[in-house]
């Protein structure tokens, strides 16, 4: 699962039935025949202000309209998740009284992800429930939501732990050389050593039950099934900022032999500053293009270790979870499983789009 | 005089793009003479490298577009279908590139990639006598323990060597016209001559004409009989060689001799190099190509594009108002 | 070549140690006493001492993590934790045939199927073909391999009740058969266990051929007459080729987390399916087998592929 994203297509060549292309670059056709560009001069262009390769970028990023479409797309999932179960609570929620235990729920409770009517099973979409019921009475569309939320939740966990240790560790590892490097090569073999979620199957299954009773007294986190979640988040991180720091500590050694940092290292500037002002900005783009990659990955994780039984516990809900639930009626019910799974395939594509778009947009030599 | 090798007549060979219409090649015309060598200067990207492609039609033809004739020894390479072109190729009309170090493939071995060729043209040959002919060739090509080194790949080759090995390969069958594309222009200085000088000698034993493309006036004064000057896709002067450096017509041949240094210059002597900027490609102005830069230009200039004619004595021809 | 192999040898022993080691001490950490589970509610300290013995857990630390070691090499995957006395090499036996069978089909898939529909992309790039092949391959690589088993079973089951036909959507038929019924139970998941290998050399070998087809040396081949089917099967191919072969441990990589998702969606009797229900039982040494077999499994791969590299790649000299 780690070095999936080595390999980017490039812009194809045109096709040809017999003569030579001469790798003819559209866009440029005078560089593709060895001739120099034409030089009619842009008269607009000499008139805008000079823009900083981050802004070109950013612009770059504007005008794609795959990758602005998939932030739209995240940005509803995210205010879905976060929002999503307060208004579907409030909105067309009368209470309802029990057939179960005679008791009467207001619709906080029985559209919450936990709360299970057993009377009312398998349902299909209603005005009462949304999306209709599981195989045991509980809200399909509120356990939807709280699967997105647990999504997003974990992958932003995940990476912000990606981020820092791949950052401090990748700029130690390409700046001084020397025995953090050695570390964290050996690191990484290790980590690649054991396959894909091999690690985080591994440490969950040991550990889960009693990751669940050390977590379950922290509170929101905690109740519910989900203390697991902060095992399963750390055993993630672990798995994926090997790699991370692989791709800084690369970026930070060719950023090291450039001529500005030998001019600050001779102007007397102390080794920290230099990373810190002139070493860290520059890894942006490498940074944001591999975290984007790296949160489909970790949301996949996630899904696929309480699709397996080792993250999220019931009554608590993930994407993973629910498919796995759903699964064992898809000859009956096939709804329940295919919620959850189109949900899921489409977090997944959209954050894979982003990513391209990113990469496109900030390292537009990666397209030849 | 016999009847000629290679005659290229209106040659166009246009590329479309994106962003417009590149004229490459814009209507070029000349012979060779079988035997001879045709020296063809310009600097990048005045289409010199794009007129050999056309030739043999090596040029991609959906971007790319071919017009004209292109007879050889009397048939017209235009209207050959794939199988016949292939034919031609590599057996009567061969070529060698630039770049000796990517121009080989690196999975055969160098004897393999010669003796390849053999094959294919000489039906009538067994794999053991394709071979052995890639030895000979070797030996030819002035490749020390050729029989041993037939057997290694061409990364355990230095780049002269190479060059070498892609002139065996363009020689083995025996061609009529050896097209050579910058041959030595990614070599260095010494390995350049010892390439030429081999070159010249094979061309010479076996009667190869050879249509030589450069950018160095150097390498075409010690080599070629006639020259060929382009600019912006045009033929703007043609010359047997010794007239192109006694007397040059064409205003952008005497830039192009007055911006290298020459061995009898006198000391002091400034080089002057030609001003403005390269051709535009895409959207020519009308008129000579050469007008911007042209410290001979007139207002008919811009106007009209000149057609080549006589100039000077003999042979040689310019395509310029200037004499008038 | 010798020393290459002992050198990378040495490498991968190395490796094995860590990731033994790792699974080892987790498994010495685990919580619970075992023991303890295993004898029940009434059981004397003698009967406990005894059992504790039998199992080695009396022994320090690294004697234990030498015997697993020790063990390891034997095959010895040590003794259950479930049930007194099991071992767990025979607990796991009758998955290994069935995993390993759904293994091999899926890489020999990834293979033969993969790389042609890249190398074909290449040849038709920017041609409609090249654009609807790009989004299928994206959506088979981009989407995980749960939710394409989820899709396939939903059409299958929906076929069967439009068409009457009674094609299975979970279980495996006999290990190495190939009957029709066998047939009908395997085709899909193997298919859908190697989607995702396949979609990544098809984006590889399409990357790659372009690559090489722009190369110089493929004009020199038609500059010297080759016809264009010998310019693209040999003088291009074989050189792209070259980095696919290095891939081959990445591809086993996908498949080992592919098998515990493919085991449990399609209800396969996997090693995979069997550690999963050994997690629910806290059947650690199980796990810890599956781990390191797995592990071991791939770091071969990766040996291989190494091995092959040299052999293909004729720049590549063997100190």
């Amino acid at each position: 699962m780690d070095t999936k994203d080595q390999f980017n297509p490039p812009e194809a060549i045109m096709p040809d039935t017999g003569a030579i292309p001469i790798s003819p670059d559209i866009t440029n056709p005078a560089q593709s025949l060895d001739l120099p560009a034409p030089l009619a001069i842009d008269e607009k262009k000499l008139q805008k202000p000079p823009v900083s390769p981050f802004r070109e970028s950013l612009q770059r990023l504007r005008r794609d309209k795959r990758a602005m479409i998939s932030i739209g797309i995240i940005a509803f999932f995210v205010v879905v998740a976060i929002f999503g179960p307060f208004i579907y609570q409030h909105v067309d929620a009368p209470p309802y009284t029990s057939h179960v235990d005679g008791n009467t729920y207001p619709a906080t409770v029985y559209r919450s992800y936990y709360h299970s009517e057993l009377d009312r099973q398998d349902e299909l979409p209603s005005n009462q429930y949304w999306l209709g019921t599981n195989e045991i009475g509980q809200d399909i569309l509120a356990r939807l939501m709280q699967g997105i939320l647990v999504s997003l939740a974990v992958a932003v966990v995940v990476e912000v732990m990606d981020i820092v240790l791949g950052i401090l560790i990748g700029v130690l590892a390409g700046y001084f050389g020397g025995w953090i490097d050695q570390l964290l090569a050996r690191f990484t073999d290790l980590m690649f050593a054991f396959p894909g979620l091999l690690f985080v199957i591994l440490l969950t299954g040991i550990f889960g039950t009693s990751a669940d009773s050390f977590f379950s007294h922290i509170p929101v986190i905690g109740p519910n099934g989900n203390a697991r979640l902060l095992l399963v988040s750390l055993a993630l991180a672990f798995t994926i900022w090997p790699l991370m720091a692989r791709y800084v500590r690369g970026q930070t050694l060719q950023l090291k032999e450039q001529q500005f940092i030998e001019a600050a290292r001779t102007s007397g500037t102390t080794s920290v500053r230099i990373i810190l002002r002139h070493i860290i900005p520059n890894l942006f783009s490498i940074v944001v293009v591999a975290a984007t990659l790296d949160i489909s990955n970790t949301i996949i994780g996630e899904a696929g270790i309480s699709l397996l039984g080792l993250g999220v516990q019931a009554p608590g809900s993930s994407l993973g979870l629910m498919i796995a639930d759903g699964s064992q009626f898809v000859n009956t019910h096939p709804w329940e499983v295919l919620v959850p799974s189109i949900t899921l395939a489409i977090i997944v594509l959209t954050f894979s789009f982003f990513g391209d778009g990113l990469r496109d947009a900030f390292d537009p030599r990666s397209k030849d | 005089m016999a009847e000629n090798l290679l005659e290229v007549s209106n040659l166009k060979t246009y590329f479309f793009t994106r962003a417009g219409v590149v004229k490459a090649v814009d209507d070029v015309s000349f012979t060779i003479q079988p035997g001879e060598t045709l020296g063809v200067v310009g600097e990048s990207g005045c289409g010199k490298s794009v007129t050999a492609l056309s030739v043999m039609r090596l040029v991609a033809t959906p971007p790319g577009k071919i017009t004209g004739d292109i007879l050889f020894n009397g048939d017209n390479i235009m209207d050959k279908n794939m199988d016949e072109l292939t034919e031609l190729r590599g057996s009567k009309i061969s070529m060698i590139f630039q770049d000796p170090m990517t121009s080989l493939n690196p999975v055969f071995t160098i004897g393999y990639q010669i003796a390849e060729t053999v094959k294919r043209h000489r039906k009538d040959m067994s794999k053991d006598q394709a071979w052995k002919r890639a030895v000979e060739m070797l030996d030819l090509v002035r490749i020390p323990d050729a029989k041993r080194r037939a057997r290694n790949y061409p990364h355990e080759f230095s780049g002269g060597m190479r060059q070498r090995v892609m002139i065996a390969i363009a020689l083995a069958c025996n061609p009529q016209l050896l097209i050579a594309d910058e041959p030595t222009t990614a070599l260095d200085v010494t390995i350049q001559a010892q390439v030429l000088e081999l070159m010249k000698g094979l061309s010479k034993e076996f009667g190869t004409a050879v249509m030589l493309i450069t950018h160095d006036l150097g390498v075409v004064a010690g080599t070629c009989e006639y020259v060929n000057v382009m600019y912006a896709g045009h033929i703007v002067e043609s010359a047997p060689v010794k007239q192109i450096f006694e007397t040059p017509a064409h205003p952008y041949t005497v830039g192009l001799l007055h911006s290298i240094p020459r061995l009898d210059d006198q000391r002091g002597i400034r080089l002057t190099p030609i001003g403005g900027q390269p051709p535009d490609l895409l959207n020519p102005p009308p008129g000579c190509p050469y007008a911007p830069r042209c410290p001979k230009v007139q207002a008919r200039c811009r106007q009209e594009r000149p057609e080549l004619k006589p100039v000077g004595r003999g042979e040689q021809v310019a395509a310029c108002f200037y004499p008038d | 070549m010798i020393q290459f192999l002992i050198k990378r040898f040495i490498g991968l022993i190395f490796v094995v140690i860590g990731v033994t080691f790792i699974t080892f001490i987790m498994g010495y950490f685990a919580p619970g006493d075992p023991i303890a589970f295993m004898l029940g509610q009434h059981f004397t300290t003698a009967q406990y001492d005894n059992l504790r013995h039998i199992y080695g857990l009396d022994l320090p630390w690294y004697q234990q993590y030498f015997n697993f070691l020790k063990n390891l090499v034997n095959l010895n995957f040590g003794l259950s934790y479930e049930i007194k006395g099991r071992a767990v090499i025979d607990i796991l036996r009758d998955g290994v045939p069935i995993s390993l069978e759904l293994g091999l089909w899926a890489l020999f898939l990834q293979v033969i199927i993969g790389v042609p529909v890249g190398i074909f992309s290449a040849l038709k790039a920017n041609t409609w073909i090249d654009t609807t092949n790009q989004g299928i391959v994206l959506f088979m690589y981009a989407i995980p391999s749960f939710v394409l088993a989820v899709f396939a079973q939903v059409i299958i089951i929906a076929l069967d009740q439009g068409t009457g036909i009674n094609w299975p959507v979970s279980q495996w038929g006999t290990p190495w058969q190939y009957s029709w019924s066998d047939i009908q139970f395997k085709l899909v998941p193997i298919l859908v266990y190697a989607a995702i290998g396949i979609a990544y050399f098809a984006r590889l070998s399409r990357t790659t051929m372009l690559e090489v087809l722009r190369q110089d040396y493929v004009r020199t081949a038609r500059a010297k007459g080759m016809r264009e089917r010998v310019v693209i099967y040999r003088h291009a191919l074989r050189n792209a080729m070259i980095p696919l072969v290095t891939v081959i441990g990445v591809s086993v990589g996908f498949l080992v987390t592919g098998a515990f998702f493919i085991e449990q969606i399609f209800n396969i009797p996997g090693i995979a399916d069997i550690t999963i229900a050994s997690i629910s039982s806290r059947d650690y040494p199980v796990i810890q087998a599956t781990t390191v077999m797995l592990a071991i499994a791939v770091v071969l791969a990766n040996l291989v592929s190494d091995i092959l590299y040299t052999i293909v790649d004729p720049r590549i000299k063997l100190a």
